[in-house]
This record gives structure tokens, C-alpha cells and sequence, in this order.
């Protein structure tokens, strides 16, 4: 699933679950963790627990959401209860009700209230997120149709008669046996006063844990909701453990005195006529037009395209595929579902907007002759019916991405298009993670700062993000202290129990009737955002379709490339039509000259390539796909690399006689007998092992889930245990289950795979025949990509491009292409000016017709404010007007701040200005100031100021690398880019320095590590000892570091103030990695994270 | 006082110096040490500027010390206050800077770098209020002392005409430094003839510097921001002299309007006199204390205590403060001196009620020949407006039973006093506790002013006794008791209330108690509970116990 940044922690019943009787009570009270800190088990538990006690129904009121019914519903179903659908409400005068729609159309207006409550505040303003504000007059008006049940307070006896008069639908006060002391008598006094009323009293026990054992948990929750601590959060706390699931017997026996309140629960949840399933979705209809029914409409659009893309006419390859893939689509109904993504396409190329869709229904020939994708399904041996199975009931999978900086107008449009009741983002649920649940549980419980964030980093930090591996005892943490074990349990619990809900990437949903009767939506932290309660596997569960609108840097960058390539050099392309099979472009990624080329420019993909030396389309979507932790972890990459290169015979480990011998050539065939994908993975599981699909799907979402629950266990026990008992090898069965937990977490499909490898064709292409104008698209894109524009800027002058700096009189806002003798210089943009903002520059660039002679001439037509003026001396963009850095420093702060009003027309109030000498600047702190205000310096590379003394202590240059022999030993030093410790990579950590003559690879072992920890993780200018290591095959050349010295001191005589020289943008020191913990999902990486490998 | 003979060349400069119209000697003095003589004027005073660069860590370092647990040295400590992503670093120890703990950084990042670094909170607002207080502690040597925490932490004393008190400006300086290390300090004393200058050298000059040139110092010298400073430098402009050497039409055409921290040529005149930078002392805090000087030696002071506490409590009205502490200071003639104190648990300026607390214990004194001075101070007070109790005109019931608490401490002392007080536990024997009383924070304990939803018994039993009980097995009321040997029959019940233990509190194994309310025939009412519960696997039978006696 490699949409979305964090997995989805849900957990899932499996196992038979014979159906209960009819029982004479139904717990209506149900809190599940969907009310956020509040219930302590999810929705599974309860589940599990209400088959065991002998339930046949359960119903659900989540306080003020209907955000955790679908999962109750899915996994009361799975145990074969009927799940009752509801919710608590809370109104603004502290009322509480649970309140059951008996149809769908009550159901439909108690989320219409919700969403009311959630998006507008009494004021009818803008709601903050995570609020929901429902007063009575609201209520009244949605309830028709909903059975509301008041829950008692103290003011209750006052209100009743007033609530009875406004909610017709409320029949009974709901009361609770919690062992209070005083329960006989109040539950009489509430008796007499329903009857006094006319309604009736039934009986709910505040289901807020399915067992008493999770007491703990929920009073560490209070506390965490309350911001209080366990020993100071007194009365908030309940007295005693009673608020769990108990049995219809036990409920009987407690209130053996009213049998008319529990038979009040059957009466409440037999009238409930209301199924989830009853949520039959509807597809918009705008895209069919009036006389064609949707999927003769696909067709006619299928054959148009279809003639489009094939001038030359169809062959019959083609011709069957589509026919066959036409008659999947109209079997599954989903012909609108394509219609949508196709409109959408349409729309954003009408705009310009560059796009590609991937994902298992993507690389259909449907998609590509409606333009949604760009690879020709016939010369990749992809087949559909292979993703949309018509046994499984899953929804086809279509991501679509987008340019990054214009996949806002994307979404506007959907949103003008649909309607906002229409369409609405789906939710991203965020779980509690190792980290934050040992930080929260450790607050609640009294630990201080200190402590927890110790323990996140000992107890936790093999799961978590961290650099450190410092063990329990170095931390001086003393985890048999029973204060400690207790938290690191209740921890535990905590794990994958959500914490709030967000809004996600860019899951669309579409409906034809309003939203808000189907979900109730909410709004969102950021402006003009709201997103539906649901997340994308609440809307799987309910067969909802989700259109992934998503934004893709690299296709920013494409697009940009596209319009300087046909504006320069007169060459228009677009993705389908790039010349394929360029034998250059394969040449260069055979060299491993990468950088800025989608996807495979990290250091791991660097080195790959050459060793993998990609000659065809196909070996780049493996290239894509095989530098990740699954087949890392599998052991998977060499076997592969060596059967490619016919050292090792292709081998398919096959079953004993009664199978069929050659199950795995079939799924492994295309890559030579070792699975690289997670399709191949998953079909491993199904063929080999066996596996049902339901059991193939509980692997799957066992993967998501963490590794230290007990499922996976069992999985690998039952899939080894089933390969090897149909006779495959132990060891081939163990590693095909290792690679299946590697893909757990990073999995790579091969129908993304396959999108994203045109992508790197595609910029390839770019970098081999226009480097200058792909590193302008590049520069104009960031920031994206994993290198920083100075990495980006001197790879393009290594391969011969001239770069101008910034100039006030030749510069525009993105950097572009000047002619300069044959070709095209590269000119650099305003936009590098750090500091300076687009609206500034915009006005410089309206005004300048004529070029600017001086600084005061600049100021007086552009209007300039003296800070951007500045910003522009200090970036020495005044070189065209005769002005140093300095003297242009020095002007600039001359210039008048000052409105531009006659009487402040510059003169010269203080007299004439006496010139002043002030000391020319050195190179080196031009260098210095140009990192400091470009982030580059095309002036010199600060290593080269320190060279004569290098080169006289012996220090080689990242040049003479390849030039040594192997296992030399040697001195070098240089810039750090990136330092990395890929998790992959057991402890190893891989750093690159930079100097004036190139980059150099070092391998640090974790003994290294250990000990030169602090230069490691500080040093910007580092020195290292080391021997040379040369990969015979790839030539690939690694400094393997003995020692290891922090110089960052030498920076500092280039200028006396601090000077850091950027990183590269994948640096995991100062930019954590991108692991699914870290950041706000909406922030979250599109493309699945890669994680270096060597 | 010391002599001149042996004062340094130095200070043979001052002389100069603050002779205003010598400027023959003036340009001597400046050309001599490479300033430009243009800028220099006149100021005639000698301002001492210390820096204590390490002034938070070592007031926390303090802090732990009086506390008990004096920190190792060795270990890497930071203090950090809460940035926008998480706590910054705002303090660290010498073990921290060799770690390469950086201040400014991110804690998150700085445990990265060195997983021992412990941290604790920093106190800016504690600090704040310390260097104000060592500034007035700083008036040892001169009374024109004020704090200077605008950048950094230090002190600024005109000592204009009192170094001589001091043995000379060079040994004041070596005197503050030594004085100021006593209580755990770091400082680095510098002295110039403007607030400018001298804070330059303290930071940035030689040890001890006194009048030392200011021209080679950089410009970060002249208390500008790191933007400023970083233009400086672009410019070329390294040093104070290089600035000093630049027209100063040119300097202003080019700062005029910039604040101070950013201005150039404000921070250079600061430096060089041009513009006046005074030190303003802030006042000491007052102090209350009413005299009663007597003609003649007498035994007995209680007639002169009403008036005295008159007084004080006049001047105590005046400032609208109110003391906590109050200490009567009796000088006998043969030079002995006795003291009494007294407390209040909240601030008063009530005379009638300062004299009793001071009355009953006039006896101690040992009058000896007779006392002709009898003095009373309030040591510590604190704010109090004027209030009225009420429209009526009634008495403040809190302060009724403040001054009680006051007089029963006099009495009997603090210790024997307490009272209780409610805390939010659902056991019960854990719902109150003896509390000092009138304590400070009583009203923010957890669950001040909430109670447990079910009655509590009049008097609950120290320890619950076990009872003898017959019910209904599992969970039934009791039917029938035995205490202390009595028979109890029930007659009427009320209950269950399930009590679980507080599981983080209890040990594990702890039962939970079912209590009961209960009423035999003859209308008496009682508390029981019982232990457990027959399934819970914490126990045998579950037992039966006595806990309270409603009235």
C-alpha cells in the first residue's frame, strides 16, 4: 500500500465465530478508542468478547463520531454478531444521548447533525478541528426517525419534562448497575421518573473496556485527555473496573428487579433496521451524458482512445486485451469509477497539469488508450485481470499523480465540479506509535521528560526512528523497577489505538447523493480543508471508491523540462512519446550518473545501477523496485543480480510431484526466479503455500500491523509449514516469508513500479540529451528530490553546461536557458536568492525593459523595499552594474526605506557622500557568503581554499579514487552531504563527502560508529582515514573509514562566522527520514520511502 | 584605604581621564592605544560591567547543591526551555560543551549527539529575578548597581569615585570576581569609562581589563544582533577601530533609523560616550520597621507594644503591604539584644493581632537591667490592597481562623498544628490528609473541592476491624454481624460500592472492597466492606471488616 505514509495499525478478527442465540439483552453503551481517549478496546476485542459472553447483536455510540462504527461493523460481522449502529451525543448544554437511527434516512440525518456540530460553531463560523458543537433546536430537528435514549445527570429530574416535549424520539433514560452504592435507589428514582414521563428505563452498563483488566488503560487515557497525571487526576478516575462488557446473564441477574429495562435494549435494537451495507454507493453521474448508460460510454471513449494512440491501427493484440479488460469492468460495475479518473485527467490536461496514473487497475490498456497512463500495456507483459480479480470483491487501486505544485488546482477543481457535499477528503486515522505512546503513558504516569524519552529510545528504538542504540543500562534506565514495567505495558496497550483523526494525502471520495448523509465530515487544521470521519480502510470495508489525487515532484519538474525543451530547441514530447529505448540514455545509467533522475539518484540506487546495468525498460522497473528493504531483507538482490548476468542458472524451487512443477517459473519467470515484487510475494503465499485469499488479505494486514504481535507467528508458522509440506526447500520457504515481512513495511508493487520506471526513463532521457534544461526544471522544482540545488548545480557543470549566477539585469524569477555558443548557458533564477520573496522579484522583472544602470535606479522603478535590495546586494546579484558583493552591501544600505513621495525623492539632506574604501572581499568569503544567501557558490568549492595544505598532509582528492589501487589505505577529506543509516543496513552508516573534484562514498561499521559517534553526527567538514574498497564487477569504489576526524573548525577560518554548508536533503541527521512515524500524514512522502542499501 | 603607590599605569589614566578639559592628555591616551581621537568625549566615569557567562547553569547547579543532590561535574547537564518543536537548550555545563552540546539547539537532536545528557527546565524568569537581587547584593561596592540581562547575563556598577574604598580599581575587580565566585559565579569584571566599553572588555577583552582599547575588539563587541553583525562582516568590518574609522555621515546615512541593537553608530557613541548610557539603580526594597527609643531603661515592653504595631502597620497600610514575619528586637542596656519572632499564615497588618501574637511571649525575655530600645521589623511581607469582606460590613470568616492558626503556632509552635484536608482518592482511608495549615497550594492539590459521589460515615476507624459476617454467598449484603463481641443484626442496607484498588498506587494483589451501608435494629449505622470478591484468584474467602460508624 504505498500511498500513504503510516500503516494502518488495525487489527482483525479471524477464526469461526458460530452465531450466538438470540440473547434477552443488547449493550447499546459501547465506547470504542473512537472517542478519542475515552474507550480502552478496540473494536475487535469488543467483538470477540460480546461472541464469547453470548451477544448476538452490539451496538456502537462513539461520543459525538461515527469515525469507529465501520470497524465495529466489520468486526461484529467477522464474529458474527449484528452490529447496531449509533452514537453518543453530547450537547453543548451537557445533555448526553445515545441516539440509534432505526433506517437510513435517520441515519442519514444524524450525520447531517454531526457534520453540522463539526463544521460550523454556534456561531456559524468556521469550526476548529476536533470540535463539535450540537445544541438542542439542532437535535430536534435531525431526530426524527432516531431512537434517543437521554443519559442521566443530576439535572436531569428538571430537564426531562422540556427534552420529552422537544425530541419525540426520546423513549428511554438509559441507566447503568456500576456498583456506586447507591444503584438500587437511583435506578428506582429514574424509574418512577420515566414513568412519570411516559418513557422507560433500559439498561446499558457504559461499555468502556471489554474486560476489567483494561482498567489501566482507560485511566491512564483520562489522564492523557485530562493532562493530569495518574496520582493527581483523583475523581476523574473511575472507582472501580465495572464499566466492562459483562454478560446477558450477568445483566440479567443485576437487574432482576427491572426486566422491562433490558427488554427496553431488544425493543431499541431490533427496531434499528439500519446496516452499513444499506450505504449503497452511487458514482456522479456528470460523467455519462444523457442517452449512453456509463459503460457504453467507457467504450465509446475506450475505441476513441484507442484510435488516438494507435494511428496506425490496432493489432489484434491490443484489440483483445481491450475487449477483455471492457468486459472485466462492466462485470464489476465499476465502468464510472474510470469515467471519473479519465474527467479528471482530461481536466488537469486541458490545464497543462502533468499526470500518471499507477497502481494495480492502472496498468490496464483501458488506462493507457484513455491517456490516464503512459506505458503501453502491450509491450509490458502486465496483465490486468491479474489486479482486478473477479473473485476477490476488493475496488480497483488507480493512483494518480500529479505535478506537486499543481495538484492544489486539481483538488479545487473536484471540489468545483462534485460540489463540497459531495466530495470530501477521506481521513487518515493517526495511531498511537511505540514512540508517542511511551511518551504519553510515561507523562500520565508520572515520569518526567527525562525518563520517557530514555525509554522511547532504548525500549522502543529498535522500532522506532532513532540513531540511537544505546541499550537500557547506558541510559540508566532500571526496567525491573515495577513503576517502569508497568508503563512499558500499559504502553504496549497503547499501541495502535488512535489518537486523532487527520485528514489524508489525497483520497478522494465521490458520491452522486450529499456526503454528509453518508459520513459525517468534519473540518480540517488547515483552511478550507474538511475530510469524512472515515479512513481509506473504512471505505475498502464498505466498497466506497477512493480516486488517490496525489502530488509528484518529479512530474513538476518533467513538465517544466517538457516546455523548456520545445521552447529552446524546438522538440515537443510528452510522456508517451520520448523516444524509447535510447541506447545513450541506458549508457549513462550504466555509469551510475544519476543525480536528479527520478527515483534512482540516492547513493544505494547509484550504486546499484551500475552493478544491475540497466539495458531495457523492464530492468528499470526492477531497478525501482529492488533497492528497498523486502528484497533486502529476503536476500534477494544478489541471487538476482548474479542469474542476470548468467552466473547462476536459473532455478524454480518446485513443489513435490502431485503440483504442478512449474507454479513459481509462473509468477517468478520475468524475474528470473527470484521474487522482487509484492505481488510476487503475496502470489507465493497464494500458489505455494496455498493461501486462501482471505488468508493471503489477513497476511497482508498482519504485515501492516506490528511485528511484535503474536499473528505473524502463526502466519509464518502456517505458510512455511504449508511450503515445505508440498515439498518446497525450508530455507527457499523461511526466505520467501522474510521477504513478505519486508514488504510489511515497505513493499514495492510492480504496478507502481512499472509508472514510476517510465518516470526515470523519462528523466534520463532529459539528463543524457538536455542536461542544462533538466537541471533548470530541476532548480525551478524544489524542493523535491534528494539532492540540494548546490549538488544539482555543480553535477550539470561537470557535464559541460556553463552556469551564470544570479544577475539582477539577466535573471528571471526560475532560473533559465541562455544561448551561449552552440547551446545554452544555464542562467540561475531569483527564486535561489533565499529570502527573497516571488512578489518582489515579480515587480523587479516588470520594470526591467531597459537594464538597469544602478542600484538607486533599481529601487526607484521596481519600488523595491531597502530589505529585498539588500537581500540582492548580499546574494551579489549586481554584477552586470560594475557592483561588488560589497559595494553593492554598501549602497544598498544608503537607500531610502521611504515611500515613494516627492519630498523623499532621493537628494542628499546630510551633504555629498565621501567614498569610502572598504577592504575587498576574498574569495573565500565570497564563497562563505554565497552558501550563505545562494545555498551554492559557482565562484569555488570551499574545499578547494584548503587544498595546498591537504595535498601537503597527503590527502587524496574524490577524483584519484579511481584511479588507486583497491585496498589501499589513504587520508581524504570534505563537505559531508549525507549521512545515512538505512535500517537495512544492520547498524552500518553511510556517509558522503563532497570536494572540489566529486563525491566520495564512506562505509562506516558500527563499531566506527560507536566510536566516532560525535564526529559522525557534527562534523560538516570531516576527515577520514580509511581503506579503499572497488567492487570488481560494478567498479564502484567505498572508503571503508578507520578513523574518523571532525574539521569543521577549518570552515570556520574561511569567515569567522559560522558557516554550514547545506545537506543533502535525504540527510537522516538533520532531516529525519522519512519513516512512517515522523510527520504530519498530510506532509507524508508519496513515494514509498527508499531506503539505502548497499 | 590603600595606597596609589602601587596602582598600575592604568590609573594614572583615569586621572586623565575624568579631568574634563585635559584633551591634550586625552588625544595622549587615545592615539597612544590606535582610537581615532575624534570619537572620544568625555564621560568622567568609571563603569565596571561583569559577565557571568555561566550565569543559569550555575544558579541550577546551586539550586541542586541546597537541594541535596549536588550534580556530577563530569556528567553533561543542560537546562532547556520550550522552543515551537519541542525544548531548546538554553544552559549547559562545561561536560555538555565538551560533549559539543550546543546552545540553541534542539534537545531532541542534542540527546542524538550524547544519549547521557540529562536536562532539567530552565528558570529564565528565576534567573531574571536573581541577577536582579545579586545586583542589589552588588552594592558592596558602590551604590549604583542594575542588572544587564538585554544580551547574556551580568552586572553594571558606576563605581565613579569608590574603587578607592576597594584598594583601587584593579584589586575591586580582582575583589568582585573572587566575592562572586564564593557564590558559585563565574565572572569576568571589566572597567571602562562607559557602559559600552566596559561591557566590550568584560566579554571580549583581556582578564580584568581596565580601559583597555576597544579598537581590535570585533564589532559582535558592541551589543549589536547577529543580523547586524553578519551585515558588518559582509562589509568587510571586523573590527570596532575599522567602524570607528568610517565618516560618520556615512555610518548615519546608512543606520539612522535602525534601532539600537542594530545600529552601528548608537552601540559606537554608546562606546565612546557620545551618547550618554546611565546607570539607573533600581530601589531596594523597603524595610518596615517601627522604633521606640526610651529615655529610661524599663522591664516591660508590653505597654509600648500597641504603639509600636501602630506604627508599623501604618507604614505596613502606605505601601499597601502586608507582613508575614515580624520580629521584635528588644536592645538591653548592657548591650545584649533579644529577639521574637512570629508568623502569620497570611499577610496581616491587623495591630490588635500582631500585639497578641507578640504578647504571650514577652515573658522569655530575660529584661536584664532594663532595655531602652525596643524595635519591630517585618522581615518578609507581601502585597496586600485594601478588601472588603463584605457589603455588611462583617468579618472575613478566613481571616478569623487565619489569626487563630497564628496564635495556637505561638503558642504551641507550627508543628503541632494541622488540619485536614480533602484528597480526591476513592479509597477511603486515602481521601484526607493532615496538612499544614493555610498551606500555600492547598486550593491547586488534586481534587481540592471535588468529593466522592457516596456518603462517608461520620468517623472512620484508623484501621478497619474484621467482623464476623453472615451472607449470602457471592455477593450478597450482610444479614448478620459480630464486633467486638456484640451481635448485630441488619435491618436495612444500602450497597453495594465497589472500590478497586489504586492500581498504581496498591500491590499487586490488592482485593477490591465492597462496601455496605448497613443499619441493625436498634437503629445504629455502620460501614462494612468486604475484601474481594470469591472468584477474583487474589485469595481465599473473602474477608469482612469494620471501616466507619455513621452518626
Amino acid at each position: 500500500m504505498p500511498d500513504s505514509g503510516p500503516k494502518s495499525l488495525r487489527k482483525s478478527l479471524t477464526g469461526a465465530f458460530p452465531p450466538n442465540p438470540r440473547a434477552g439483552y443488547v449493550e447499546l453503551g459501547v465506547t470504542t478508542p473512537f472517542s478519542f481517549l475515552r474507550g480502552a478496546s478496540d473494536a475487535a476485542e469488543l467483538a470477540a468478547t460480546a461472541h464469547a459472553l453470548g451477544y448476538d447483536a452490539l451496538g456502537v455510540a462513539d461520543l459525538n463520531t461515527m469515525a469507529g462504527v465501520v470497524r465495529l461493523h466489520a468486526e461484529a460481522r467477522r464474529a458474527n454478531l449484528r452490529p447496531v449502529i449509533g452514537c453518543r451525543l453530547r450537547l453543548v448544554t451537557g445533555e448526553e444521548f445515545l441516539a440509534y437511527p432505526r433506517d437510513r434516512d435517520a441515519y442519514g440525518r444524524l450525520c447531517t447533525l454531526l457534520t453540522k456540530g463539526k463544521r460550523q460553531d454556534l456561531d456559524e463560523g468556521w469550526q476548529a478541528k476536533g470540535l463539535c458543537d450540537i445544541t438542542l433546536d439542532d437535535l430536534a430537528c435531525h431526530a426524527e426517525g432516531v431512537q434517543l435514549i437521554v443519559v442521566p445527570d443530576a439535572a436531569l429530574p428538571r430537564r426531562l419534562a422540556e427534552l420529552v416535549r422537544c425530541l419525540p424520539g426520546l423513549r428511554h433514560i438509559a441507566v447503568s448497575y456500576l456498583y456506586q452504592g447507591d444503584d438500587r435507589a437511583r435506578i428506582n428514582r429514574l424509574d418512577r421518573l420515566a414513568r412519570a414521563h411516559g418513557l422507560s428505563i433500559l439498561a446499558t452498563n457504559d461499555v468502556h473496556y471489554h474486560a476489567p483488566d483494561r482498567r489501566p488503560l482507560q485511566d491512564v487515557m483520562t489522564c492523557i485527555r485530562e493532562g493530569t497525571t495518574i496520582h493527581r487526576a483523583g475523581f476523574l478516575l473511575a472507582a472501580n473496573a465495572e464499566r466492562h462488557l459483562k454478560s446477558p446473564a450477568e445483566m440479567a441477574r443485576l437487574f432482576a428487579d427491572w426486566p422491562h429495562a433490558l427488554q427496553a435494549t431488544r425493543t431499541v435494537a431490533d427496531a434499528c433496521n439500519f446496516s452499513l451495507q444499506e450505504l449503497a454507493y452511487h458514482y456522479p453521474q456528470e460523467t455519462v451524458p444523457p442517452g449512453e448508460t456509463a459503460q457504453s460510454q467507457l467504450e465509446k471513449l475506450t475505441w476513441a482512445g484507442a484510435a488516438r494512440r494507435y494511428p496506425a491501427g490496432l493489432s489484434q493484440k491490443v484489440r483483445e486485451l481491450l475487449v477483455k479488460e471492457l468486459h472485466i469492468i462492466g462485470l464489476k460495475k465499476i465502468p464510472q469509477y474510470f469515467l471519473t479518473i479519465h474527467e479528471i485527467v482530461l481536466w488537469a490536461r486541458a490545464q497543462g497539469i502533468l499526470c500518471q496514473g499507477r497502481g494495480s487497475a492502472a496498468n490496464s490498456a483501458v488506462c493507457f488508450v484513455l491517456g490516464i497512463t503512459s506505458v503501453d500495456p502491450t509491450e509490458q507483459e502486465l496483465l490486468f485481470e491479474r489486479f482486478i480479480s473477479i473473485d476477490r470483491d476488493e475496488p480497483p487501486d488507480i493512483d494518480v499523480d500529479f505535478e506537486h505544485e499543481r495538484r492544489e488546482e486539481v483538488i479545487q477543481h473536484i471540489y468545483e465540479k462534485y460540489g463540497r457535499h459531495r466530495a470530501g477528503l477521506c481521513a487518515t486515522v493517526i495511531h498511537y506509535r511505540p514512540r508517542s505512546a511511551i511518551r504519553e503513558v510515561g507523562k500520565a504516569m508520572g515520569l518526567s521528560e527525562d525518563v520517557t524519552s530514555a525509554l522511547a529510545k532504548t525500549v522502543w528504538g529498535s522500532w522506532g526512528t532513532s540513531m540511537g542504540e544505546a541499550n537500557s543500562r547506558e541510559a540508566g534506565i532500571d526496567l525491573t523497577d515495577p513503576l517502569m514495567a508497568r508503563t512499558i505495558r500499559l504502553a504496549e496497550q497503547m499501541i495502535g489505538m488512535p489518537r486523532h483523526l487527520s485528514q489524508h494525502v489525497g483520497g478522494f471520495i465521490l458520491t452522486e447523493e450529499s456526503l454528509h448523509q453518508t459520513v459525517p465530515i468534519g473540518n480540517a487544521a488547515m483552511p478550507d480543508r474538511s475530510f469524512i470521519e472515515w479512513d481509506k480502510d473504512d471505505i475498502d470495508e464498505l466498497g466506497i471508491l477512493k480516486i488517490d489525487v496525489l502530488a509528484l515532484g518529479m512530474l513538476t519538474c518533467i513538465r517544466k523540462c517538457f516546455g523548456l525543451l520545445k521552447n529552446h530547441y524546438g522538440v515537443d514530447l510528452d510522456l508517451a512519446t520520448i523516444p524509447p529505448d535510447d541506447e545513450p540514455t541506458y549508457d549513462m545509467l550504466c555509469r551510475g550518473d544519476s543525480v536528479g533522475v527520478f527515483q534512482v539518484e540516492s547513493r544505494a540506487q547509484m550504486n546499484m545501477l551500475p552493478r544491475l546495468k540497466p539495458r531495457r525498460f523492464y530492468d528499470l522497473v526492477v531497478e525501482v523496485a529492488i533497492v528497498r528493504p523486502g528484497p533486502i531483507q529476503g536476500d534477494m538482490v544478489h541471487p538476482y543480480l548474479r542469474r542476470r548476468d548468467g552466473r547462476e542458472p536459473e532455478d524454480y524451487p518446485s513443489p513435490a510431484p502431485p503440483h504442478d512443477p512449474d507454479e513459481l517459473r509462473h509468477i517468478l519467470g520475468r524475474t528470473y526466479g527470484v521474487p522482487i515484487f509484492q505481488e510476487q510475494a503475496m502470489k507465493i503465499a497464494m500458489v505455494a503455500a496455498e493461501f486462501s485469499s482471505q488468508e493471503a488479505n489477513a497476511l497482508r494486514k498482519a504485515m501492516a500491523t506490528f511485528r511484535s504481535r503474536g499473528t505473524i507467528g502463526t502466519l509464518e508458522e502456517l505458510m512455511v509449514g504449508r511450503m515445505i509440506a508440498r515439498g518446497y526447500d525450508p530455507d527457499f520457504a523461511r526466505r520467501c516469508f522474510d521477504q513478505i515481512k519486508g514488504f510489511g513495511d515497505y513493499g514495492f508493487p510492480e504496478s507502481h513500479a512499472v509508472s514510476f520506471a517510465l518516470l526515470v526513463y523519462v528523466s534520463s532521457w532529459m539528463k543524457c540529451h538536455y542536461p542544462a534544461a533538466f537541471a533548470c526544471a530541476l532548480l525551478n522544482s524544489q524542493p523535491m528530490g534528494f539532492y540540494a540545488p548546490a549538488q544539482i548545480v555543480r553535477d550539470v557543470r561537470e557535464h559541460g553546461v556553463e552556469v551564470r549566477p544570479v544577475d539582477v539585469n539577466f535573471s528571471e524569477w526560475d532560473s533559465t536557458l541562455e544561448p551561449a555558443g552552440g547551446g545554452f548557458a544555464l542562467r540561475l533564477g531569483l527564486r535561489q536568492v533565499d529570502g527573497l520573496g516571488r512578489e518582489a522579484a515579480e515587480r523587479l522583472l516588470r520594470v526591467r525593459e531597459d537594464p538597469f544602470t544602478s542600484l538607486s535606479d533599481l529601487a526607484l522603478h521596481a519600488r523595491l523595499n531597502g530589505r529585498a535590495i539588500r537581500l540582492l546586494a548580499a546574494a551579489d546579484a549586481f554584477g552586470s552594474l560594475g557592483l561588488t558583493r560589497r559595494a553593492a552591501l554598501w549602497e544598498a544600505r544608503a537607500l531610502r526605506d521611504a515611500p515613494d513621495l516627492p519630498l523623499f525623492r532621493p537628494g542628499q539632506d546630510e551633504g555629498e557622500e565621501t567614498p569610502v574604501a572598504l577592504p575587498a572581499m576574498p574569495l573565500c568569503e565570497q564563497v562563505v557568503a554565497d552558501y550563505q544567501t545562494l545555498r551554492l557558490s559557482l565562484k569555488a568549492h570551499p574545499m578547494a581554499f584548503l587544498r595546498a595544505s591537504l595535498t601537503r598532509q597527503r590527502f587524496v582528492r574524490a577524483a584519484d579514487l579511481a584511479a588507486l589501487p583497491n585496498n589501499r589505505r589513504l587520508s581524504l577529506a570534505g563537505l559531508v552531504l549525507v549521512r545515512q543509516r538505512p535500517g537495512s543496513a544492520k547498524g552500518v552508516c553511510f556517509i558522503t563527502l563532497e570536494d572540489e573534484t566529486g563525491v566520495a562514498n564512506l562505509v562506516v561499521w558500527p563499531k566506527v560508529m560507536a566510536s566516532f559517534r560525535k564526529v559522525i553526527m557534527t562534523a560538516r567538514l570531516m576527515q577520514v582515514t580509511g581503506r579503499l574498497q572497488r567492487d570488481p564487477a560494478s567498479g564502484v569504489t567505498h572508503v571503508v573509514a578507520d578513523s574518523l576526524v571532525d574539521r569543521s573548525d577549518v570552515l570556520l577560518r574561511l569567515s569567522d562566522r559560522g558557516f554550514t554548508p547545506p545537506l543533502s536533503r535525504a540527510d537522516e541527521v538533520r532531516h529525519s527520514i522519512p519513516a512512517p512515524t515522523q510527520g504530519h500524514p498530510r506532509n507524508a512522502r508519496i513515494i514509498p520511502g527508499s531506503r539505502d542499501f548497499h | 584605604m590603600g595606597t596609589n603607590e602601587s596602582d598600575s599605569r592604568c590609573h594614572g589614566s583615569v586621572r586623565i581621564l575624568s579631568k574634563d578639559s585635559n584633551a591634550v592628555a586625552l588625544r595622549g591616551w587615545a592615539v597612544g592605544r590606535g582610537l581615532p581621537f575624534h570619537g572620544w568625549r568625555m564621560t568622567g566615569r568609571r563603569i565596571v560591567s561583569v559577565w557571568l557567562p555561566e550565569f543559569p547553569m550555575e544558579r541550577w547547579q546551586r539550586g541542586q547543591v541546597r537541594m541535596g543532590n549536588p550534580p556530577p561535574e563530569d556528567l553533561p547537564q543542560a537546562l532547556t526551555t520550550e522552543g515551537t518543536h519541542g525544548p531548546v537548550i538554553h544552559a549547559i555545563n562545561r561536560a555538555a560543551r565538551l560533549a559539543g552540546v550546543e546552545i540553541g539547539a534542539r534537545l531532541a537532536d542534542m540527546r542524538a549527539l550524547c544519549p547521557t545528557l540529562k536536562a532539567d527546565f530552565a528558570d529564565p524568569e528565576g534567573d531574571r529575578a536573581a541577577l536582579h537581587r545579586l545586583a542589589l547584593w552588588a552594592r558592596r561596592w558602590c551604590p549604583w548597581t542594575v542588572a544587564d540581562d538585554e544580551i547574556g547575563h551580568g552586572l553594571v556598577l558606576d563605581t565613579t569615585g569608590s574603587d578607592h574604598l576597594h584598594g583601587g580599581e584593579a584589586a575591586m575587580l580582582a575583589g568582585m570576581e573572587a566575592a562572586l565566585s564564593i557564590l558559585g559565579h563565574s565572572a569576568r569584571p571589566a572597567l571602562a569609562p562607559t557602559w559600552g566599553a566596559a561591557w566590550a572588555l568584560a566579554r571580549f577583552g583581556p582578564v580584568r581589563a581596565i580601559c583597555a582599547d576597544t579598537a581590535p575588539l570585533p564589532v559582535t563587541a558592541l551589543r549589536l544582533d547577529a543580523e547586524a553583525v553578519l551585515l558588518l562582516h559582509r562589509l568587510g568590518l571586523r573590527r570596532i577601530g575599522q567602524l570607528a574609522e568610517l565618516p560618520r555621515l556615512s555610518l548615519a546615512r546608512r543606520f539612522a533609523r535602525a534601532a539600537a541593537a542594530q545600529n552601528p553608530l548608537i552601540r559606537l557613541d554608546q562606546l565612546t560616550g557620545h551618547l550618554p548610557e546611565p546607570v539607573s539603580p533600581l530601589q531596594a526594597p523597603p524595610v518596615f520597621r517601627a522604633d521606640a527609643r526610651l529615655a529610661e531603661p524599663i522591664l516591660d515592653p508590653s505597654h509600648h507594644l500597641p504603639e509600636l504595631c501602630r506604627a508599623l502597620c501604618g507604614q505596613l497600610a502606605q505601601a499597601h503591604r502586608g507582613l508575614r514575619r515580624l520580629r521584635l528586637v528588644i536592645y538591653r542596656t548592657d548591650g545584649e539584644v533579644s529577639r521574637i519572632e512570629a508568623a502569620c499564615a497570611l499577610p496581616s497588618r491587623d495591630p490588635a493581632h500582631l500585639a497578641f501574637l507578640l504578647r504571650d511571649r514577652l515573658d522569655r525575655i530575660d529584661p536584664g537591667f532594663g532595655f531602652d530600645l525596643i524595635s519591630l521589623e517585618a522581615p518578609v511581607t507581601e502585597a496586600l490592597a485594601t478588601t472588603q469582606a463584605d457589603l455588611a460590613g462583617g468579618k472575613d470568616t478566613g481571616l478569623a481562623l487565619a489569626q487563630l492558626v497564628d496564635r495556637l503556632a505561638v503558642r504551641f509552635g507550627r508543628k503541632a498544628l494541622s488540619e485536614l484536608q480533602a484528597v480526591a482518592s476513592h479509597v477511603p482511608e486515602r481521601a484526607e490528609c493532615k496538612a499544614q495549615p493555610l498551606a500555600r497550594g492547598a486550593a491547586s492539590r488534586p481534587g481540592a473541592g471535588l468529593a466522592p459521589r457516596a456518603e462517608r460515615p461520620q468517623r472512620l476507624l484508623d484501621h478497619p476491624e474484621e467482623v464476623q459476617v453472615l451472607y449470602a454467598v457471592p455477593e450478597g449484603p450482610p444479614a448478620q454481624f459480630q464486633w467486638r463481641r456484640r451481635h448485630y443484626r441488619v435491618a436495612r442496607y444500602q450497597g453495594p460500592e465497589r472500590i478497586a484498588p489504586e492500581w498504581w498506587k496498591d500491590r499487586p494483589g490488592t482485593r477490591l472492597r465492597d462496601y455496605f451501608k448497613v443499619e441493625d435494629e436498634a437503629g445504629h449505622r455502620f460501614w462494612l466492606y468486604r475484601e474481594g470478591l470469591h472468584d477474583d484468584g487474589r485469595g481465599g474467602t473473602p474477608r469482612w471488616f469494620l471501616h466507619g460508624i455513621f452518626a
